[in-house]
C-alpha cells in the first residue's frame, strides 16, 4: 500500500513540455485512471512513476521515498506497456516468469504464480507460444499477465484493454477490479476510453496538453466538471456547448435563443459565457423553443437526435426510444435549467456554477452507470 | 508476350551466374589438374587426370599452414574485438542522449573519408614505435581501425530497430541495466551481431594492403600476403599452387557462411511490440 504524491512535476523533451507542472496526490490503495486525449502526456507521467523517464523538475514521492532517483528495478512496481512490450525470444510463459526470476523466486513457486496468472488470462493453452504467434489481444493479456503475477506496491497500467473485443474487455474490467479489491494496492490506470475510467477508478485525473484538468471522482467529473475541456470531454454525446453572453439581470442570450437562468446557482457576473446542457437536459416536446429536427440516430433502447435552433445553432438530445420525431420536422424543446452549467468565457472556461445550489449528485450516479455504448 | 519476357529474364539472371560462377569453377579445376594439362589448346573443361598433388605440395613444402593459422587468429581476434567494442557503442550511441551524439557518430566514419594509403605510413610507424611491427596483434589493431566504423555503423542501425519498451520492461520487471541489455537486448541484436562479424571477417580474412606494409616476416603473415610472395615471383606464377591456395582460402568463408546463412535470414524478431 502505498501513496503517491506528485508534487510540481514537469517534463520538459528538448524545448517541448510535455507535462506542465502537474500535482497529484494518490491514496494508498486508491484505483486512479488518467484519462486524456492522445499526446496529453498520460504515458510520459506513467514513465516518470516508473522510472523510466526523469522529471525535469518537481518530486515524486512513492509511499515514505522521494524516488526521483530510484531506478525502475527498485521502486517495486508492475507495469505494462501501451506498446505490450513482450520480449520476442521468450515463450509467454517465459515472459509472464520474468520478473518473478528476476526478483529470485524459486523455480516451482514461480511456475504455481505463472500458471495462475495464465489462467485468470486465460491463456493457459497458449503458454508455450512466442509473441509473434499471438494475436493483438492475446499479446496484451500476456502483457497484463507479466504485471499481475507480482504483487508489487504499485500498478501501472498503460491502456491495458485497449486492444481486446467488446466481451473480453468488459470481462478484463471486472477482473481488473476485482483483483484491484482484493489486493488492494495502488493502481493507476492510463486510459482514452472515458467509460473505462467512469466505471473503474475511484478518481479520474483528466489531462490535456499536459495539464491537469480535474482530478475527482467519476461522479465529479460527469456532474461537475471543472472546465470547459472536462465538460466536453466526458459524457457521450458530449455536453451541448452554446458560447453567448450573460447580462446583469442572469439572462442567457446567444444566437436564436434566449434563456433566463436562476441567479442565484451561479457566479455573479455578465459578459461572455458558454452554456453547458447535457444531451439528456434537453427535453422534446413541450415548450416555448423551437427546433427543427436534423438526424435521428436510434441506438435501440433511446435515440440521438440533433436539433436545429433557430439561429442555426445545433444541439443534441437524448430522448427514450419511444420519442422518435420525423427528420425535417419543428418540434418544441425545452431546456432543463436546473441542470445548466455555466462556464467562463475565457481560455480556461473555468466553472461558474456555486456548489450550494447543487442538486444531489445521487441520481446522477444512476445516469453515470447506466450502460452506454463505448465511444471506440 | 509474357513467356517472352520470362525467357529474357531467365537469359539474362543465369548468364550474370555464369559470369560470377565460371570464374570460380575455373580455379576448382585448374587446382586439380595436372601441371602438363594446365597449358594444353584448346584447353579441357574437366580435368582428363584429376590430381590433389598440388594440395600435398602446398601443406607439406610450403608454409601454407603457418598462413592459414595466422589468418585464421587474426580474422577471429579482430573480429572478436571490433563486435565487443561495436556492440557496446553502438548501445551507447542509440540509448543514451548526450551532446555531439550525433558528430560523434559521424566523425567515426571520417577514417573512410581517406584512402588507406594515406593511413598505413603513420600507422606503421606507430607501431615501429610501439614496438609492435612484424606482429599479428599490429594487423589486428590495423584492421579494427577500418572495420570498426563501418561494423558500428551495421549495429547502430540494428539496435536503432529494437524498441526502447522491451529494455523499459526488463528494468521495471527488476533487471539492472546490465541485466536488461544481456536478457532482452542480446538476444535481439543477435542476428545484426552475427552479420556484422560475418562482415568483419571477411573483410579481415581478404585484407591485402595493410599485411603487405605492416608485416615483413613469415611468423605473422596471413594468407593473402603470404600465398602471394610464396607463389608469384618477377619470373614465374605457379598457377596450379596458386588455384589450390584459393581453394583453401574460401573454404573457410564458405563453410561459415553456410552455418550462418540461416541466422542471417532468420528474420530480425519482429512482433514483440504493437507496432
Ligand atoms: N521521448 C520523447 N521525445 C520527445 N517528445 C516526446 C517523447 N515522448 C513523448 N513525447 C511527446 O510528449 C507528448 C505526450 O506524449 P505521451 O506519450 O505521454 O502521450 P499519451 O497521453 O500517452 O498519448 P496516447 O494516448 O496517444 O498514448 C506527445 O506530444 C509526445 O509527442
Ligand atoms: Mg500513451
Amino acid at each position: 500500500m502505498s501513496k503517491i504524491i506528485l508534487s510540481s512535476v514537469r517534463k520538459q523533451f528538448g524545448s517541448f513540455t510535455a507535462v506542465h507542472g502537474l500535482d497529484l496526490e494518490i491514496e494508498a490503495g486508491e484505483f486512479v485512471a488518467l484519462l486524456g486525449p492522445s499526446g496529453c502526456g498520460k504515458t510520459t507521467t506513467l514513465r516518470m512513476l516508473a522510472g523510466l523517464e526523469f522529471p525535469t523538475s518537481g518530486d515524486i514521492h512513492i509511499g515514505e521515498r522521494r524516488v526521483n532517483d530510484v531506478p525502475p528495478a527498485k521502486r517495486n512496481i508492475a507495469m505494462v506497456f501501451q506498446s505490450y512490450a513482450l520480449y520476442p525470444h521468450m515463450s509467454v510463459e517465459q515472459n509472464i516468469a520474468y520478473p518473478l526470476k528476476k526478483r529470485g523466486v524459486a523455480k516451482p513457486e514461480r511456475q504455481k504464480m505463472v500458471a495462475k496468472s495464465a489462467e485468470l488470462l486465460q491463456l493457459t493453452e497458449l503458454l508455450n507460444r512466442k509473441p509473434k504467434q499471438l494475436s493483438g489481444g492475446q499479446q496484451q493479456r500476456v502483457a497484463l499477465g507479466r504485471a499481475l503475477v507480482r504483487d508489487p506496491d504499485v500498478f501501472l497500467l498503460d491502456e491495458p484493454l485497449s486492444n481486446l473485443d467488446a466481451k473480453l474487455r468488459s470481462y478484463m474490467r471486472a477482473e481488473l477490479v476485482e483483483l484491484h479489491r482484493r489486493l488492494g494496492r495502488t493502481l493507476v490506470y492510463v486510459t482514452h476510453d472515458q467509460l473505462e475510467a467512469m466505471t473503474m477508478s475511484n478518481r479520474i485525473a483528466i489531462l490535456d496538453g499536459g495539464r491537469l484538468q480535474q482530478f475527482a471522482t467519476p461522479d465529479d467529473v460527469y456532474n461537475r466538471p471543472a472546465n470547459l475541456f472536462v465538460a466536453g470531454f466526458i459524457g457521450t454525446p458530449s455536453m451541448n456547448l452554446i458560447s453567448g453572453e450573460r447580462s446583469d439581470k442572469s439572462e442567457f442570450s446567444a444566437k436564436g435563443l434566449n434563456l433566463q437562468l436562476e441567479p442565484k446557482r451561479f457566479e455573479a457576473g455578465s459578459g461572455k459565457v458558454t452554456l453547458g446542457l447535457r444531451p439528456d437536459h434537453i427535453l422534446i416536446g413541450k415548450g416555448k423553443q423551437k427546433a427543427m429536427v436534423r438526424v435521428v440516430e436510434p441506438t435501440g433502447h433511446e435515440n440521438i437526435i440533433i436539433l436545429e435552433l433557430e439561429g442555426g445553432q445545433t444541439v443534441t438530445a437524448r430522448t427514450e426510444a419511444s420519442v422518435r420525431p420525423t427528420v425535417g420536422a419543428n418540434v418544441p424543446i425545452t431546456f432543463d435549467k436546473q441542470n445548466a452549467h455555466l462556464f467562463a468565457g475565457d481560455d480556461e472556461g473555468r466553472r461558474l456554477n456555486l456548489p450550494e445550489t447543487e442538486t444531489d449528485g445521487a441520481d446522477h450516479l444512476t445516469v453515470v452507470k447506466r450502460p452506454r455504448k463505448a465511444r471506440s | 508476350m509474357r513467356n517472352l519476357r520470362t525467357l529474357f529474364l531467365n537469359l539474362f539472371t543465369w548468364s550474370l551466374v555464369l559470369a560470377v560462377a565460371f570464374p570460380l569453377f575455373w580455379m576448382v579445376v585448374t587446382s586439380l589438374k595436372p601441371a602438363f594439362e594446365l597449358f594444353r589448346r584448346p584447353p579441357t573443361m574437366l580435368p582428363e587426370t584429376v590430381t590433389f598433388e598440388h594440395y600435398w605440395r602446398l601443406l607439406t613444402e610450403t608454409p601454407f599452414l603457418l598462413y592459414f593459422r595466422n589468418s585464421v587468429i587474426l580474422a577471429a581476434s579482430t573480429t572478436a574485438v571490433v563486435i565487443a567494442i561495436a556492440t557496446v557503442g553502438a548501445y551507447s550511441l542509440v540509448r543514451f542522449s548526450y551532446r555531439g551524439r550525433e558528430s560523434l557518430a559521424f566523425l567515426v566514419l571520417f577514417t573512410y573519408l581517406l584512402p588507406s594509403v594515406v593511413l598505413i605510413i603513420p600507422l606503421y610507424l606507430f607501431m615501429v614505435k610501439l614496438g609492435l611491427s612484424n606482429t599479428l596483434f599490429s594487423l589486428v589493431i590495423a584492421y579494427t581501425t577500418f572495420a570498426l566504423p563501418y561494423a558500428l555503423w551495421l549495429l547502430r542501425s540494428f539496435m536503432a530497430s529494437i524498441p526502447e519498451d522491451l529494455e523499459s520492461a526488463a528494468l521495471v520487471d527488476g533487471a539492472s541495466r546490465m541485466g536488461a541489455f544481456v536478457d532482452v537486448i542480446l538476444p535481439q541484436l543477435l542476428p545484426g551481431i552475427i552479420s556484422t562479424a560475418l562482415f568483419t571477417f571477411i573483410l579481415s580474412w581478404n585484407e591485402y594492403l595493410y599485411a603487405l606494409v605492416l608485416v615483413n616476416s613469415d611468423a605473422a603473415r596471413p594468407l593473402t600476403t603470404g600465398v602471394m610472395t610464396m607463389l608469384i615471383s618477377a619470373f614465374n606464377i605457379e598457377w596450379s599452387l596458386l588455384m589450390a591456395a584459393s581453394v583453401m582460402m574460401s573454404l573457410p568463408l564458405i563453410v561459415v557462411f553456410a552455418f550462418l546463412q540461416s541466422y542471417l535470414t532468420r528474420g530480425f524478431g519482429a512482433g514483440g511490440v504493437k507496432g
